[in-house]
């Protein structure tokens, strides 16, 4: 990867997309601070990500899970790492948001549905209140339908937690609706950058072009009538 | 042809580290070597005297790393050295006692492929069924039974009550029978549990039934797309069975009286005979690191992800 | 020749995973088939698969993934070979050419295994393969969600070009009824394994009549969720 450059501000979404090998779990990794980076530096207000345990939401969501523990159990990790105590009414109040039932949380994560486990993954990347939350195509598992309901329920969250997302998806139109910026990586680099509306209305580059008319041919993205 | 050349160097240093570390077992084990050399040697108590010229033509006195390297630097130039004990060449010897074992052995492991692969073929025909359960029962009692109980079962049986075939010694090619049935049942045991499991998994990989749905016949499925992945998993295991029949082989002639390496090798150990043990051990380690080298080059032949993940 | 398959139904330990249901497809027609994941859709197409083969019907099924169409022991050329053979074709260098030219199979090591491609490329090759034998129908189970949008998008573009001088029937199963849309003339909606719904795509679009193609076409497009 090289040269790139991106802010992320409280309470607003960054979509990153482009295709396979383009560098997006690199930059994930270098985000969580897990891949070192050469040159340049991950800070949030100062602060290496070291310190501020940015929280993960990842693809498959059944595997993201220990298969041999209760939900339970999984979703207080982040508190049990940062040593926080976890206050049941905000698990509460999560849970409700996400529309998880809380006995769900007494099974394993082969007992529940597919888009349920990818629910409890989202909680538990919240459950400690972090600052920056990284979400790596987090519905791409998930069917259309039910796809669409989580989008909607994390996007509510968001606007609760003021948590800041970046979002890494194959799917421009997912991009498009949820995220504030959009930006276009390819071969490491940022290829462009800019308001979510304003990429779907006109790409900047032949490159986002194809991507964006890719999005139309699979009926990803609906053209503007 | 980098990651080979590192396979070889690998093998190099397990080498040397394998004599090293038996050399320094046997050095460091309780008791006098010396008088362990003149009890054997003399088969009588001797006088302090022989007891300090044994120790000072064995080495025994010179300090370890002094008596290891008199040891390997005249293996180098391919000189096993001699017998504390008797005084005479060790490499003759090693090699009638290896004209002995490697016949148990081969014939040991053809039983063992035998009864495995129609078993694990039978079994896997119906996962679950009568005959699979039964299967792998029998593989677990085969597992479970020590090669010296199976072996003296098996002596009463054949040799004392039906009187069919010998116990004792290696006179004649019938005596190679029974130790070969001992050791080749133990060998399938292990070997149809890892047939059978790799049996199942090749044919349930995901990608079957669109080849069947291309319309591709159940015999050539089974050639060309089940074979191939089941053997992987049977050839891994293919040099911990090595260990295992090696280690049987040791037992098994001891339990039949039968000349070969098991025999040498123990009455070396008691000795504290320390040419003809290191022999032993130089062997089975150049044997064991060839045939897990050829696995390697065997499995990058098979899957060549295998090297390129290496490297 | 039209696809006529009358009374499909599926039961496994026991329960019902399809109840009966007829399928009738023309000669060249696009059907999509959509529900949501564990509405019985995959089962529907690989019985319906099944059971044309059995009958000796010309049918070919690509799966989601080229992982579960190739096996990653055997070189490319093996598999061209073994579903030529399968076939009962000569080996023809010709058709073959011709194939990959129309899909735009691009210098591939037939030598190499599956691994060694791309996976669009290797995408690409399953579809090839699949239409080597020039079926009445081809069925594709998810065919684009194991690959990027672009790749994807060239992929279904591609196809679409090579079945529309041809007599190849298409039934795209998928769980995105804006990817079928986009494809094909005729929708059916399963829910609960039973077929519920089955007519013109703009009929189901504008007029959806059961829940379940309600709430697919409610959730057609993210930028007009019902919020």
């Amino acid at each position: 990867m090289e040269d790139v450059s991106l802010y992320l501000e409280p309470a607003r979404t960054l979509a990153v997309v482009g295709e396979s090998g383009a560098g997006k779990s690199t930059l994930i990794g270098a985000t969580l601070g897990l891949v070192p980076c050469t040159t340049g530096q991950v800070t949030w207000a100062g602060a290496s990500p070291r310190y501020i345990r940015p929280a993960l939401v990842m693809q498959e969501p059944r595997s993201a899970f220990n298969p041999h523990l209760l939900l339970r159990r999984s979703v207080m990790e982040p508190c049990v790492a940062k040593r926080l105590q976890c206050d049941p009414s905000r698990l509460q109040r999560l849970c409700d948001g996400l529309e998880i039932s809380t006995d769900l949380l007494d099974r394993r994560p082969s007992e529940v549905s597919i888009g349920q486990a990818q629910r409890v993954g989202i909680l538990r990347a919240l459950i400690a209140a972090p600052p920056l939350v990284l979400f790596d195509e987090p519905l791409s598992a998930l069917d259309a339908v039910t796809q669409k309901h989580t989008a909607r329920l994390i996007a509510e969250l968001q606007a609760e937690e003021g948590f800041a997302a970046m979002i890494v998806t194959h799917d421009l139109g997912y991009a498009a609706a949820y995220a504030d910026d959009i930006a276009v990586l390819r071969a490491g680099r940022i290829e462009e950058i800019g308001a979510a509306k304003a990429f779907v209305a006109e790409p900047k580059t032949a490159y986002g072009h194809r991507l964006r008319d890719a999005a139309f041919a699979l009926g990803a993205l609906e053209r503007a009538a | 042809m980098a990651s080979v050349l590192a396979l070889f160097l690998r093998a190099s240093v397990v080498l040397v580290c394998t004599a090293l570390a038996t050399f320094s077992l046997l050095w460091h084990a309780p008791g006098d070597p010396a008088l362990a050399v003149a009890i054997a040697r003399y088969q009588a108590v001797v006088p302090d005297a022989v007891l300090d010229q044994i120790r000072t033509e064995a080495g025994f006195n010179t300090g370890f790393w002094t008596a290891f390297a008199s040891w390997l630097r005249p293996l180098l130039q391919g000189d096993f050295g001699q017998s504390a004990v008797t005084g005479r060449d060790v490499w003759p010897e090693l090699v009638t006692a290896i004209g002995y074992t490697v016949p148990l052995a081969v014939l040991g492991l053809l039983i063992g492929l035998f009864f495995s692969i129609p078993l694990a073929l039978l079994a896997t025909k119906k996962p679950g069924g009568w005959l699979d359960r039964l299967a792998v029962a029998l593989a677990s009692i085969g597992a479970a039974i020590p090669a010296y109980w199976l072996g003296l079962l098996l002596i009463l049986l054949f040799a004392v009550q039906l009187g069919w075939l010998p116990a004792m010694g290696a006179r004649t090619s019938a005596h190679v029978i029974l130790p070969a049935l001992t050791l080749g049942l133990g060998v399938a045991a292990s070997l149809t549990r890892i047939l059978r499991s790799g049996l199942l998994e090749a044919r349930g990989q995901s990608f079957l039934p669109a080849f069947r749905r291309r319309g591709i016949s159940r015999r050539a499925l089974e050639r060309d797309h089940v074979a191939p992945h089941a053997a992987i998993p049977v050839i891994t295991v293919f040099g911990l069975e090595l260990a295992f029949l090696l280690e049987g082989a040791v037992m098994v002639e001891v339990i039949f009286a039968r000349p070969g390496l098991g025999t040498f090798l123990v009455s070396a150990i008691e000795a504290r005979d320390f040419p003809k043990v290191q022999a032993v051990v130089i062997l089975t380690a150049v044997l064991f690191v060839t045939v897990n080298l050829l696995i390697d080059l065997l499995y990058r032949a098979i899957d060549p992800r295998i090297g390129e993940r290496d490297a | 020749m039209t696809i006529v398959a009358r009374g499909l139904s599926v039961h496994r330990s026991g329960r019902s995973i399809l109840y009966p249901t007829d399928i009738i497809i023309e000669p060249g027609e696009r059907v999509g088939l959509v529900g949501a994941s564990g509405s019985g859709k995959s089962t529907l197409g690989h019985a319906l698969v099944d059971t044309l083969r059995a009958r000796g019907q010309s049918v070919a099924l690509v799966p989601q993934s080229p992982d579960d169409a190739l096996d990653p022991l055997r070189s490319m050329q093996f598999h061209w070979r073994e579903a030529e053979r399968a076939l009962g074709l000569d080996p023809d260098v010709v058709r073959r050419d011709a194939l990959f030219e129309a899909l735009r199979i691009e210098a591939g090591d037939m030598r190499k295994r599956p691994w060694a491609w791309s996976r669009g490329m290797q995408q690409r090759f399953v579809i090839a393969l699949a239409l080597l034998g020039a079926p009445d129908l081809l069925v594709m189970d998810e065919p684009t969600s194991a690959l990027d949008p672009v790749v994807a998008a060239g992929t279904m573009n591609l196809l679409d070009a090579y079945l529309k001088e041809r007599q190849t029937a298409l039934l795209l199963i998928t769980h995105d009824l804006g990817l079928a849309a986009a494809r094909v003339s005729r929708l059916i909606v399963m829910d609960a394994c039973h077929v519920v719904e089955n007519a013109p795509t703009e009929t189901v679009l504008a007029t959806p009549q059961t829940s379940a193609a309600k709430a697919l076409c409610a959730h057609r497009n993210w930028l007009e969720l019902p919020c």
